[in-house]
């Protein structure tokens, strides 16, 4: 009985990190006034159901099914308006807010012009077991949220290369 | 002139036991009436079989065009986080060289 209760606590103890690591990313309110919408959401079931179609003979398909096996989820939100200054910039607190005493900035990018770029991790011992992005422009807001152990330097690489393609943004009016 | 009698004797007709012609015609009413409910039973089996056979080929189409859609996904948004760390990185690289 005792050992029961030890294992229950154990997996307790290590769940309730692992669930905190995902972000609450609604901005209904976005959403509406945005001109254009991305809205990714992938759980570890179908990121493991993605993983089946990632071909282990192409390197570069392999190389992108080797880094979301070690995932457990991703959530991208991107907001592009119309016009600048259609978000409250409040909003990269609100996400900021959640991330819990483990979670350390890698690299802040102010500009007045370009993106602002936020990039936090996740850090357990030298891991990276979470990684936020929150990209702030004029017109544009993103927010990226992976959960799991990410190799950072591999995903920057990841940008034109691996035959990623372009990136195709949902109309809004299309979602309705 | 044994073996002669001996012919006789096997070859000879001899009635069949009392109720012997009663219990062939039940016998065949008895396989008439199982045919029909084999061919039902067949019919349903095939029917079953095609209707769990339908639902997997279903299935495996709903999971590959799910499949599909994730993978779509995924090479998004990797994408977009790739773009996007790698920007910070390029701007962290300029400010670096500029010192």
């Amino acid at each position: 009985m005792r050992k029961v209760l030890i294992a229950v606590a154990l997996m307790l103890a290590l769940a309730v990190p692992a669930s905190a690591q995902k972000l609450n990313l609604d901005f209904p309110e976005l959403a509406e006034r945005a001109d254009e919408v991305v809205d990714v959401t992938l759980d570890a079931t179908m990121l493991k159901l993605a993983a089946k179609f990632f071909s282990g003979r192409d390197p570069d398909e392999r190389a992108i099914r080797d880094m979301i096996n070690g995932l457990q989820g991703i959530y991208v939100r991107s907001y592009e308006f119309k016009s600048a200054g259609a978000y409250d910039a409040r909003l990269i607190d609100r996400v900021k807010s959640q991330l819990g005493p483990n979670w350390k900035p890698l690299v802040t990018v102010r500009s007045r012009t370009k993106d602002n770029v936020n990039i936090m991790a996740d850090l357990r011992g030298e891991n990276i077991v979470g990684l936020v992005i929150i990209a702030a422009e004029p017109r544009e807001f993103t927010v990226v949220n992976i959960v799991g152990n990410i190799d950072i330097d591999r995903l920057a690489q990841l940008q034109g290369e691996f035959g990623i393609p372009r990136i195709m943004k949902d109309k809004d009016d299309d979602d309705e | 002139m044994n073996l002669e009698n001996d012919l006789k004797r096997a070859l000879r007709a001899e009635s069949p036991a009392p109720g012997f012609a009663s219990r062939v015609m039940e016998r065949i009413e008895r396989e008439q009436t199982r045919k029909p409910h084999r061919w039902w039973r067949a019919v349903a089996a095939s029917l079953t079989l095609t209707a769990v056979l339908g639902g997997w080929a279903a299935h495996q189409v709903h999971q590959r065009r799910e499949g599909e859609r994730a993978k779509e996904q995924v090479l998004l948004a990797l994408r977009i986080a790739g773009e996007k760390v790698r920007y910070a990185q390029t701007e962290v690289r300029d400010i670096g060289s500029h010192d």
